[in-house]
């Protein structure tokens, strides 16, 4: 018995379909690989204090975020993280997170990491950052009275 | 001398609150930079919410910190002993009479008005049903001795709205919004508490 044309075609249907299918572009394989502005982003979020104690450099992360007016949400000693908010008043409706963690880098040096976002979108402008950091020094080295 | 009656002082307690409204959603937002800013009231805000206590013995001011809230009724909800952190809520009823008072009114004129112009729809504004009031408190040491120690205790709270109408479109329940608690006699009453039940003087910063 002859195999009806149906039967015939559909395979071949599958195969011109499947020949159709492009080859990923390089933006689909590189969605996983850094780029150049997450680099840039990093080294915005990051910098290396001179402070050898890592509850001290959280208490004085933990100080900075108060003093900013930041409600400390979880604060994990162990893990060196600390992740607070607070609200962009008089607008109770937006609302910034913060969340900041402290590793141990070489003798006597801390790294810290903070990663802000606003309303749910990641913050990407680095003055927003210089102004953490230069509240955090004020924190770490100058009196906090 | 002029008096203000009770029903008059409600009028404008309600008006100021329609204004106040009026005025929050005129706002220009806050940039996020000036978030991760110092501000010229930090400095007061931050005298509010810290007290001093001359202790070295850090577990039981965070113990005792711990117990006040409890009996403010708060559940501690996190808490992180090596960086003296405690986090606690309580769950209480948001409903005040000037805001039932206005939603009543809103919907009296909206009746009237709709009446006037041929129509049936009516404004029914949402109010506050539901809040959530949170504690986050740190206590750290002052000095490199670990003599003194500094407890900075701050409230805010999530309210949550009820269900409205506005013409024929119904509001659903459940709109949330937050605040912080700058009332200055809760943090007094707070540190007061604290301060009889670890036997020590809190000295303002």
């Amino acid at each position: 018995m002859k195999p009806t044309p149906k039967i015939v075609l559909l395979p071949l249907l599958v195969a011109l379909a499947g020949a159709c299918v492009s080859r990923p572009t390089q933006e689909e394989t590189d969605l996983l690989a850094p780029t150049e502005e997450q680099m840039k982003l990093r080294s915005f979020q990051s910098r290396t204090f001179d402070v050898a104690d890592r509850t001290q450099a959280m208490r004085g992360v933990i100080a900075a975020l108060q003093d900013l007016g930041f409600i400390i949400e979880r604060a994990n000693d162990s893990l060196g993280l600390v992740t607070a908010a607070r609200f962009a008043e008089p607008r109770y409706y937006d609302v910034m997170g913060v969340t900041v963690t402290v590793r141990p880098q070489g003798e006597g040096k801390m790294l810290i990491r903070a990663n802000a976002i606003y309303n749910n979108a990641p913050v990407t402008d680095p003055k927003v950052y210089q102004n953490f950091f230069a509240t955090l020094e004020r924190s770490l080295f100058i009196g906090r009275n | 001398m002029r008096t203000t009656t009770p029903r008059s002082e409600e009028l404008l307690r309600v008006g100021a609150a329609l204004l106040a409204c009026a005025v929050v959603a005129c706002v220009a937002p806050t940039k996020p930079e000036e978030l991760l800013q110092l501000h010229p009231e930090s400095g007061a805000h931050k005298a509010m919410q810290t007290r001093h206590f001359e202790t070295r013995d850090d577990v039981e001011l965070l113990s005792a910190s711990a117990a006040v809230l409890q009996d403010l009724g708060f559940q501690v909800v996190e808490s992180e002993r090596p960086l003296g952190f405690l986090r606690a809520a309580k769950e209480r009823s948001a409903r005040e009479y000037g805001q039932e008072i206005t939603r009543v009114f809103v919907a009296l004129l909206s009746v009237a008005a709709s009446a006037l112009g041929g129509g049936n729809s009516v404004v029914i504004m949402p109010v506050d049903v539901h809040q959530q009031i949170h504690a986050s408190l740190v206590a750290s040491p002052i000095d490199e001795a670990g003599d003194r120690f500094e407890v900075r205790v701050l409230f805010y709270r999530l309210v949550w709205k009820s269900d409205g109408q506005s013409g024929n479109e119904y509001v659903e329940p459940g709109e949330q919004r937050m605040e912080m608690i700058r009332d200055a006699g809760i943090y007094q009453t707070f540190f007061a508490r604290l301060s009889k039940a670890v036997f020590l003087e809190a000295h303002k910063i």
